[in-house]
Protein backbone atom coordinates (compact mmCIF):
# COMPACT_ATOMS: atom_id res chain seq x y z
CA UNK A 1 0.00 0.00 0.00
CA UNK A 2 1.20 3.46 -0.54
CA UNK A 3 2.62 5.79 2.34
CA UNK A 4 2.58 2.66 4.11
CA UNK A 5 -1.07 2.22 4.32
CA UNK A 6 -2.38 -0.89 6.40
CA UNK A 7 -5.95 -1.86 6.94
CA UNK A 8 -4.84 -4.20 9.95
CA UNK A 9 -2.77 -1.66 12.10
CA UNK A 10 -5.72 0.85 11.17
CA UNK A 11 -8.33 -1.25 12.85
CA UNK A 12 -5.66 -2.15 15.76
CA UNK A 13 -5.41 1.96 15.91
CA UNK A 14 -9.44 1.96 15.86
CA UNK A 15 -9.33 -0.83 18.81
CA UNK A 16 -6.86 1.39 20.80
CA UNK A 17 -9.23 4.47 20.40
CA UNK A 18 -12.37 2.79 21.15
CA UNK A 19 -11.06 1.22 24.47
CA UNK A 20 -9.72 4.69 25.37
CA UNK A 21 -13.01 6.51 24.54
CA UNK A 22 -15.27 4.04 26.59
CA UNK A 23 -12.62 3.95 29.39
CA UNK A 24 -12.60 7.51 29.28
CA UNK A 25 -16.17 8.27 28.92
CA UNK A 26 -17.02 5.83 31.95
CA UNK A 27 -14.53 6.66 33.96
CA UNK A 28 -13.83 10.06 33.72
CA UNK A 29 -16.03 11.98 31.78
CA UNK A 30 -19.52 11.03 32.92
CA UNK A 31 -18.66 11.11 36.65
CA UNK A 32 -17.65 14.71 36.00
CA UNK A 33 -19.88 15.94 33.83
CA UNK A 34 -23.08 15.05 36.06
CA UNK A 35 -20.94 16.35 39.18
CA UNK A 36 -21.08 19.33 36.57
CA UNK A 37 -24.74 19.02 36.02
CA UNK A 38 -25.64 18.38 39.29
CA UNK A 39 -23.61 21.59 40.46
CA UNK A 40 -25.17 23.38 38.07
CA UNK A 41 -28.82 22.54 38.74
CA UNK A 42 -27.72 23.03 42.50
CA UNK A 43 -27.12 26.97 41.64
CA UNK A 44 -30.27 26.42 39.31
CA UNK A 45 -32.43 25.36 42.18
CA UNK A 46 -30.63 28.21 44.47
CA UNK A 47 -31.46 30.91 42.20
CA UNK A 48 -34.64 29.89 41.38
CA UNK A 49 -35.46 30.24 45.34
CA UNK A 50 -33.44 33.22 45.53
CA UNK A 51 -35.57 34.93 42.71
CA UNK A 52 -38.60 33.39 44.40
CA UNK A 53 -37.56 35.09 47.87
CA UNK A 54 -36.68 37.59 46.14
CA UNK A 55 -40.02 38.59 44.40
CA UNK A 56 -41.50 37.50 47.74
CA UNK A 57 -39.71 40.32 49.27
CA UNK A 58 -40.72 42.72 46.84
CA UNK A 59 -44.64 41.46 47.39
CA UNK A 60 -44.26 42.53 51.21
CA UNK A 61 -42.14 45.74 50.77
CA UNK A 62 -45.28 46.88 48.67
CA UNK A 63 -47.41 45.38 51.04
CA UNK A 64 -45.72 47.53 53.66
CA UNK A 65 -45.24 50.39 51.84
CA UNK A 66 -49.25 50.16 51.46
CA UNK A 67 -49.45 49.78 54.55
CA UNK A 68 -47.68 52.60 55.96
CA UNK A 69 -49.44 54.86 53.41
CA UNK A 70 -52.57 53.90 54.92
CA UNK A 71 -51.20 54.30 58.38
CA UNK A 72 -49.90 57.77 57.56
CA UNK A 73 -53.04 58.73 55.65
CA UNK A 74 -55.26 57.15 59.26
CA UNK A 75 -53.06 59.50 61.59
CA UNK A 76 -53.48 62.54 59.83
CA UNK A 77 -57.35 61.74 60.01
CA UNK A 78 -57.11 60.93 63.75
CA UNK A 79 -54.89 63.92 64.06
CA UNK A 80 -57.30 66.20 62.47
CA UNK A 81 -60.44 64.97 64.03
CA UNK A 82 -58.18 64.88 67.77
CA UNK A 83 -57.26 68.47 66.98
CA UNK A 84 -61.04 69.56 66.39
CA UNK A 85 -61.78 68.17 69.66
CA UNK A 86 -58.64 69.42 71.51
CA UNK A 87 -60.29 72.93 69.73
CA UNK A 88 -63.67 72.15 70.81
CA UNK A 89 -62.66 71.23 74.99
CA UNK A 90 -60.68 74.07 74.90
CA UNK A 91 -62.89 76.60 74.14
CA UNK A 92 -65.47 75.33 76.55
CA UNK A 93 -62.60 75.19 79.05
CA UNK A 94 -62.16 78.75 78.42
CA UNK A 95 -66.21 79.67 78.09
CA UNK A 96 -66.44 77.86 81.50
CA UNK A 97 -63.31 79.62 83.13
CA UNK A 98 -64.88 82.52 81.67
CA UNK A 99 -67.87 82.51 83.12
CA UNK A 100 -66.72 80.80 86.55
CA UNK A 101 -64.51 84.25 86.72
CA UNK A 102 -67.03 86.45 86.00
CA UNK A 103 -69.14 84.85 88.82
CA UNK A 104 -66.29 85.00 91.08
CA UNK A 105 -66.05 88.61 90.17
CA UNK A 106 -69.68 89.63 90.57
CA UNK A 107 -69.99 87.54 93.76
CA UNK A 108 -66.30 89.70 95.09
CA UNK A 109 -67.62 92.89 94.27
CA UNK A 110 -70.74 92.50 96.39
CA UNK A 111 -68.88 91.01 98.81
CA UNK A 112 -66.92 94.26 99.09
CA UNK A 113 -69.75 96.71 98.89
CA UNK A 114 -71.05 95.10 102.42
CA UNK A 115 -68.02 94.86 103.37
CA UNK A 116 -67.58 98.93 102.56
CA UNK A 117 -71.04 99.00 104.15
CA UNK A 118 -70.28 97.40 107.47
CA UNK A 119 -66.66 99.42 107.80
CA UNK A 120 -68.56 103.03 106.86
CA UNK A 121 -71.05 102.02 110.00
CA UNK A 122 -68.73 100.79 112.34
CA UNK A 123 -66.36 103.63 111.61
CA UNK A 124 -69.70 106.20 112.32
CA UNK A 125 -70.34 104.37 115.44
CA UNK A 126 -66.76 104.71 116.53
CA UNK A 127 -66.37 108.44 115.19
CA UNK A 128 -69.67 109.18 117.08
CA UNK A 129 -68.26 108.00 120.21
CA UNK A 130 -64.77 109.28 119.81
CA UNK A 131 -66.61 112.87 119.33
CA UNK A 132 -68.56 112.29 122.67
CA UNK A 133 -65.75 111.79 124.56
CA UNK A 134 -64.30 114.41 122.91
CA UNK A 135 -66.24 116.91 123.50
CA UNK A 136 -67.28 115.56 126.62
CA UNK A 137 -63.59 115.70 127.90
CA UNK A 138 -63.40 119.76 125.91
CA UNK A 139 -66.97 121.00 127.60
CA UNK A 140 -66.52 119.02 131.75
CA UNK A 141 -65.00 121.62 132.98
CA UNK A 142 -67.45 124.78 131.53
CA UNK A 143 -70.76 123.43 130.72
CA UNK A 144 -73.00 123.58 133.42
CA UNK A 145 -75.57 120.57 133.95
CA UNK A 146 -78.25 122.44 131.87
CA UNK A 147 -75.81 123.20 129.36
CA UNK A 148 -75.17 119.63 129.28
CA UNK A 149 -78.90 118.26 129.10
CA UNK A 150 -79.47 120.93 125.85
CA UNK A 151 -76.53 119.15 124.84
CA UNK A 152 -77.37 115.56 125.05
CA UNK A 153 -80.81 116.37 123.52
CA UNK A 154 -79.24 117.85 120.27
CA UNK A 155 -76.88 114.99 119.54
CA UNK A 156 -79.17 112.57 119.93
CA UNK A 157 -81.48 114.47 117.88
CA UNK A 158 -78.37 114.45 114.91
CA UNK A 159 -77.89 110.64 115.21
CA UNK A 160 -81.10 109.69 115.29
CA UNK A 161 -81.76 112.04 111.43
CA UNK A 162 -78.44 110.08 110.17
CA UNK A 163 -79.67 107.04 110.79
CA UNK A 164 -82.77 107.36 109.38
CA UNK A 165 -81.69 108.83 106.44
CA UNK A 166 -79.33 105.92 106.10
CA UNK A 167 -82.03 103.23 106.16
CA UNK A 168 -84.09 105.40 103.13
CA UNK A 169 -81.11 104.80 101.57
CA UNK A 170 -80.51 101.24 102.01
CA UNK A 171 -84.50 100.74 101.44
CA UNK A 172 -83.64 101.95 97.87
CA UNK A 173 -80.97 99.46 96.90
CA UNK B 1 28.07 45.55 61.01
CA UNK B 2 31.56 45.27 59.83
CA UNK B 3 31.55 41.57 59.98
CA UNK B 4 28.00 41.61 58.09
CA UNK B 5 29.67 43.41 55.26
CA UNK B 6 32.77 40.92 55.32
CA UNK B 7 30.68 38.26 55.05
CA UNK B 8 28.03 39.15 52.09
CA UNK B 9 30.92 40.47 49.76
CA UNK B 10 32.22 36.67 50.79
CA UNK B 11 29.27 35.37 49.27
CA UNK B 12 28.74 37.87 46.69
CA UNK B 13 32.15 37.13 45.47
CA UNK B 14 31.76 33.00 45.81
CA UNK B 15 28.43 33.82 43.72
CA UNK B 16 30.49 35.62 40.98
CA UNK B 17 32.95 32.84 40.74
CA UNK B 18 30.66 29.76 40.68
CA UNK B 19 28.42 31.52 37.99
CA UNK B 20 31.78 32.64 35.85
CA UNK B 21 33.32 28.60 36.41
CA UNK B 22 30.11 27.21 35.05
CA UNK B 23 29.61 29.46 32.05
CA UNK B 24 33.34 28.58 31.14
CA UNK B 25 32.45 25.16 31.23
CA UNK B 26 29.59 24.66 29.57
CA UNK B 27 31.03 27.45 27.11
CA UNK B 28 33.70 24.40 26.60
CA UNK B 29 31.72 21.87 26.27
CA UNK B 30 29.71 24.15 23.16
CA UNK B 31 32.97 24.57 21.52
CA UNK B 32 33.70 20.63 22.52
CA UNK B 33 30.55 19.29 20.47
CA UNK B 34 30.38 21.62 18.22
CA UNK B 35 33.83 20.67 16.91
CA UNK B 36 33.08 16.75 17.67
CA UNK B 37 33.38 14.14 14.57
CA UNK B 38 29.95 13.07 13.49
CA UNK B 39 29.83 9.36 14.57
CA UNK B 40 28.73 6.43 12.58
CA UNK B 41 25.40 6.79 12.02
CA UNK B 42 23.06 3.87 11.23
CA UNK B 43 20.96 5.56 8.55
CA UNK B 44 21.72 9.21 6.86
CA UNK B 45 19.14 11.94 7.72
CA UNK B 46 17.37 11.53 4.57
CA UNK B 47 17.06 7.80 5.51
CA UNK B 48 15.55 9.05 8.91
CA UNK B 49 13.02 11.25 7.46
CA UNK B 50 11.86 8.50 4.83
CA UNK B 51 11.48 5.98 7.31
CA UNK B 52 9.75 8.92 10.03
CA UNK B 53 7.20 9.16 7.09
CA UNK B 54 6.72 6.09 6.06
CA UNK B 55 8.10 3.58 8.70
CA UNK B 56 9.43 1.10 6.36
CA UNK B 57 12.46 0.16 8.32
CA UNK B 58 12.11 0.62 11.74
CA UNK B 59 8.96 -1.93 12.87
CA UNK B 60 8.09 -3.39 16.70
CA UNK B 61 6.61 -5.93 17.60
CA UNK B 62 3.21 -5.82 19.11
CA UNK B 63 2.10 -9.52 20.30
CA UNK B 64 4.46 -10.83 17.25
CA UNK B 65 3.25 -9.02 14.69
CA UNK B 66 5.45 -6.23 13.16
CA UNK B 67 3.79 -2.76 13.41
CA UNK B 68 4.84 1.08 13.13
CA UNK B 69 6.26 2.22 16.06
CA UNK B 70 2.88 4.80 16.32
CA UNK B 71 1.22 1.99 17.57
CA UNK B 72 3.03 0.93 20.74
CA UNK B 73 2.87 4.49 21.51
CA UNK B 74 -0.84 4.58 20.77
CA UNK B 75 -1.21 1.70 23.17
CA UNK B 76 1.00 2.98 25.86
CA UNK B 77 -1.02 6.70 25.59
CA UNK B 78 -4.20 4.58 26.03
CA UNK B 79 -2.63 2.95 29.52
CA UNK B 80 -1.02 6.04 30.46
CA UNK B 81 -4.11 7.54 30.19
CA UNK B 82 -6.75 5.07 31.69
CA UNK B 83 -4.52 4.55 34.69
CA UNK B 84 -4.69 8.39 35.25
CA UNK B 85 -8.37 8.35 35.00
CA UNK B 86 -8.63 5.44 37.22
CA UNK B 87 -6.96 7.62 39.47
CA UNK B 88 -9.03 10.57 39.39
CA UNK B 89 -12.21 8.62 39.91
CA UNK B 90 -10.91 6.89 42.73
CA UNK B 91 -8.97 9.20 44.53
CA UNK B 92 -10.11 12.64 43.58
CA UNK B 93 -13.45 12.74 42.13
CA UNK B 94 -15.42 11.31 44.95
CA UNK B 95 -13.78 14.34 46.64
CA UNK B 96 -14.92 16.89 45.10
CA UNK B 97 -16.22 19.78 46.67
CA UNK B 98 -18.67 23.16 45.40
CA UNK B 99 -16.16 25.23 45.79
CA UNK B 100 -13.23 23.49 43.36
CA UNK B 101 -9.65 23.03 44.44
CA UNK B 102 -6.94 23.71 41.73
CA UNK B 103 -7.04 20.13 40.79
CA UNK B 104 -10.73 19.90 40.33
CA UNK B 105 -10.75 23.01 38.60
CA UNK B 106 -8.56 22.01 35.80
CA UNK B 107 -10.56 18.54 35.47
CA UNK B 108 -14.15 20.83 35.28
CA UNK B 109 -12.39 22.78 33.06
CA UNK B 110 -11.04 19.93 30.66
CA UNK B 111 -14.52 18.47 30.99
CA UNK B 112 -16.62 21.37 30.45
CA UNK B 113 -14.60 22.61 27.76
CA UNK B 114 -15.60 19.72 25.20
CA UNK B 115 -19.30 19.28 26.97
CA UNK B 116 -19.54 22.97 26.06
CA UNK B 117 -18.25 22.49 22.65
CA UNK B 118 -20.73 20.11 21.74
CA UNK B 119 -23.41 21.65 23.53
CA UNK B 120 -22.63 24.89 21.37
CA UNK B 121 -22.46 23.30 18.18
CA UNK B 122 -24.78 20.38 18.30
CA UNK B 123 -28.16 21.23 19.93
CA UNK B 124 -29.48 17.79 19.24
CA UNK B 125 -27.99 14.76 21.27
CA UNK B 126 -24.44 16.32 22.23
CA UNK B 127 -24.17 14.27 24.88
CA UNK B 128 -22.28 11.34 22.96
CA UNK B 129 -20.28 13.78 21.03
CA UNK B 130 -19.69 15.38 23.90
CA UNK B 131 -17.91 12.24 25.37
CA UNK B 132 -16.55 11.61 21.85
CA UNK B 133 -14.84 14.95 21.26
CA UNK B 134 -13.51 14.60 25.33
CA UNK B 135 -12.22 11.36 24.35
CA UNK B 136 -10.17 12.10 21.39
CA UNK B 137 -9.04 15.62 22.58
CA UNK B 138 -7.32 14.17 25.45
CA UNK B 139 -5.95 11.17 23.12
CA UNK B 140 -4.61 13.52 20.77
CA UNK B 141 -3.18 16.17 23.12
CA UNK B 142 -1.86 13.64 25.04
CA UNK B 143 -0.12 11.42 22.24
CA UNK B 144 0.91 14.39 20.58
CA UNK B 145 2.99 15.39 23.82
CA UNK B 146 3.97 11.74 24.28
CA UNK B 147 7.16 12.13 21.83
CA UNK B 148 8.23 14.74 24.34
CA UNK B 149 9.02 11.66 27.08
CA UNK B 150 11.25 9.81 24.09
CA UNK B 151 10.46 6.51 25.39
CA UNK B 152 13.18 4.13 24.31
CA UNK B 153 11.79 1.16 22.56
CA UNK B 154 14.00 -1.64 20.35
CA UNK B 155 12.67 -1.57 17.11
CA UNK B 156 12.81 -5.82 15.62
CA UNK B 157 16.08 -5.15 13.97
CA UNK B 158 17.23 -4.62 17.06
CA UNK B 159 17.68 -0.79 17.41
CA UNK B 160 16.61 1.01 20.17
CA UNK B 161 14.41 4.23 18.71
CA UNK B 162 12.44 6.71 20.76
CA UNK B 163 8.62 6.11 20.58
CA UNK B 164 7.38 8.52 18.06
CA UNK B 165 3.44 10.81 18.66
CA UNK B 166 1.12 7.84 17.68
CA UNK B 167 -0.54 10.37 15.18
CA UNK B 168 2.48 10.69 12.99
CA UNK B 169 1.45 7.30 11.98
CA UNK B 170 -0.89 7.67 8.71
CA UNK B 171 -2.61 4.91 10.07
CA UNK B 172 -3.43 6.02 13.20
CA UNK B 173 -4.62 9.21 11.51
CA UNK B 174 -6.53 7.16 8.79
CA UNK B 175 -7.97 5.24 12.19
CA UNK B 176 -9.01 8.38 13.53
CA UNK B 177 -10.66 10.57 10.80
CA UNK B 178 -12.84 7.42 9.51
CA UNK B 179 -14.04 7.08 13.36
CA UNK B 180 -15.18 10.56 13.48
CA UNK B 181 -16.71 10.37 10.14
CA UNK B 182 -18.17 6.96 10.89
CA UNK B 183 -19.85 8.75 14.49
CA UNK B 184 -21.05 11.89 12.40
CA UNK B 185 -22.45 9.13 9.54
CA UNK B 186 -23.71 7.10 12.20
CA UNK B 187 -26.03 10.06 14.31
CA UNK B 188 -27.08 11.29 10.68
CA UNK B 189 -28.62 8.16 10.11
CA UNK B 190 -29.84 7.43 13.47
CA UNK B 191 -31.43 10.71 13.81
CA UNK B 192 -32.29 11.64 10.17
CA UNK B 193 -32.84 8.05 8.62
CA UNK B 194 -31.75 7.78 5.27
CA UNK B 195 -32.20 11.44 4.20
CA UNK B 196 -29.97 12.49 7.28
CA UNK B 197 -27.16 9.64 5.42
CA UNK B 198 -27.02 11.14 2.47
CA UNK B 199 -26.57 14.19 4.36
CA UNK B 200 -23.52 13.50 5.88
CA UNK B 201 -22.39 11.14 2.46
CA UNK B 202 -22.15 14.21 0.67
CA UNK B 203 -18.96 15.24 2.97
CA UNK B 204 -17.00 11.94 1.60
CA UNK B 205 -13.99 14.12 1.59
CA UNK B 206 -14.25 14.61 5.38
CA UNK B 207 -12.52 11.54 6.62
CA UNK B 208 -9.69 12.27 4.17
CA UNK B 209 -9.11 15.94 5.30
CA UNK B 210 -9.33 15.10 9.16
CA UNK B 211 -7.05 12.03 8.84
CA UNK B 212 -4.23 14.19 6.60
CA UNK B 213 -4.93 17.16 8.62
CA UNK B 214 -4.08 15.41 11.62
CA UNK B 215 -1.08 13.11 9.94
CA UNK B 216 0.45 16.43 8.07
CA UNK B 217 0.55 18.45 11.14
CA UNK B 218 2.22 15.83 13.30
CA UNK B 219 4.55 14.65 11.19
CA UNK B 220 5.77 17.87 10.48
CA UNK B 221 6.40 18.21 14.15
CA UNK B 222 7.74 14.77 13.95
CA UNK B 223 10.53 15.48 10.99
CA UNK B 224 11.61 18.31 12.42
CA UNK B 225 12.36 17.21 15.59
CA UNK B 226 13.95 14.09 13.77
CA UNK B 227 16.06 16.87 12.07
CA UNK B 228 17.39 18.88 15.01
CA UNK B 229 18.29 15.91 16.82
CA UNK B 230 20.05 14.27 13.79
CA UNK B 231 22.32 17.01 14.17
CA UNK B 232 24.85 16.96 17.50
CA UNK B 233 25.09 20.75 16.70
CA UNK B 234 21.66 21.46 17.10
CA UNK B 235 20.78 19.95 20.24
CA UNK B 236 21.35 22.90 22.72
CA UNK B 237 18.04 25.37 23.36
CA UNK B 238 16.83 24.82 20.09
CA UNK B 239 15.19 21.63 20.83
CA UNK B 240 13.58 23.04 23.92
CA UNK B 241 11.82 25.93 21.59
CA UNK B 242 11.25 23.46 18.46
CA UNK B 243 10.44 20.23 20.33
CA UNK B 244 8.38 21.61 23.32
CA UNK B 245 6.74 24.46 21.93
CA UNK B 246 5.96 23.31 18.36
CA UNK B 247 4.46 20.20 20.34
CA UNK B 248 2.38 21.53 22.43
CA UNK B 249 1.16 24.03 20.13
CA UNK B 250 0.42 20.99 17.77
CA UNK B 251 -1.13 19.67 20.44
CA UNK B 252 -3.38 22.21 21.15
CA UNK B 253 -4.04 23.25 17.51
CA UNK B 254 -5.13 19.49 16.16
CA UNK B 255 -7.11 18.85 19.57
CA UNK B 256 -9.21 22.44 18.83
CA UNK B 257 -9.55 21.84 15.18
CA UNK B 258 -10.86 17.71 15.53
CA UNK B 259 -13.15 18.49 18.28
CA UNK B 260 -14.64 21.61 16.88
CA UNK B 261 -15.19 19.82 13.22
CA UNK B 262 -16.73 16.60 15.19
CA UNK B 263 -19.30 18.34 16.74
CA UNK B 264 -19.95 20.72 14.08
CA UNK B 265 -20.52 18.07 11.19
CA UNK B 266 -22.14 16.01 14.03
CA UNK B 267 -24.75 19.14 14.89
CA UNK B 268 -25.75 19.81 11.71
CA UNK B 269 -26.11 15.81 10.86
CA UNK B 270 -28.37 15.20 13.76
CA UNK B 271 -29.87 18.58 13.69
CA UNK B 272 -33.59 17.80 12.76
CA UNK B 273 -34.67 18.32 9.18
CA UNK B 274 -37.06 20.66 9.02
CA UNK B 275 -40.15 19.59 5.96
CA UNK B 276 -40.42 21.38 2.65
CA UNK B 277 -43.91 23.17 2.89
CA UNK B 278 -45.39 23.25 -0.41
CA UNK B 279 -46.85 26.59 -1.34
CA UNK B 280 -50.32 25.79 -2.59
CA UNK B 281 -52.34 28.67 -4.03
CA UNK B 282 -54.92 29.37 -1.73
CA UNK B 283 -58.13 28.87 -3.10
CA UNK B 284 -60.37 31.57 -4.00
Amino acid sequence: MPLNIDYLQILLHMLNFVILAGGLTFILYNPVNRFLEQRRDQYAEAEKRNRKAAEENEKLRTEYEQKLQDSDIEIAERKKIAEKEWADISARYIREAKEKASAIILAAEEEAEDRKEHILESAQTEIGELVVTATQKLLSDTVTPERNSALYDEFIRLAEGTVSEKRTKHGKK
Amino acid sequence: MERDKVKTKEKSRKYIFLTVWLALIALILVGILLLWPPGEKHETIKEVMKDGVLHEHNKMSFFGLEVNPGLISAYMVTVILLIAAVLIRIFAIPKFKTVPGKFQSVIEMLVGFFSDMAHANSHHKPRFVGAYIFSAGVYIFTSTLFELLGIQWMTTSGVSMALPAPLSDINAAIAMGVMSYTIILGAGMICGGFRGALGVLKDFSLPISMSFRLFGALLSGLLVTELVYYYVSLSFVLPVIVGVLFTLIHAVVQTYVLATLVSIFYGEAVEPKSKKVKNKKAKR
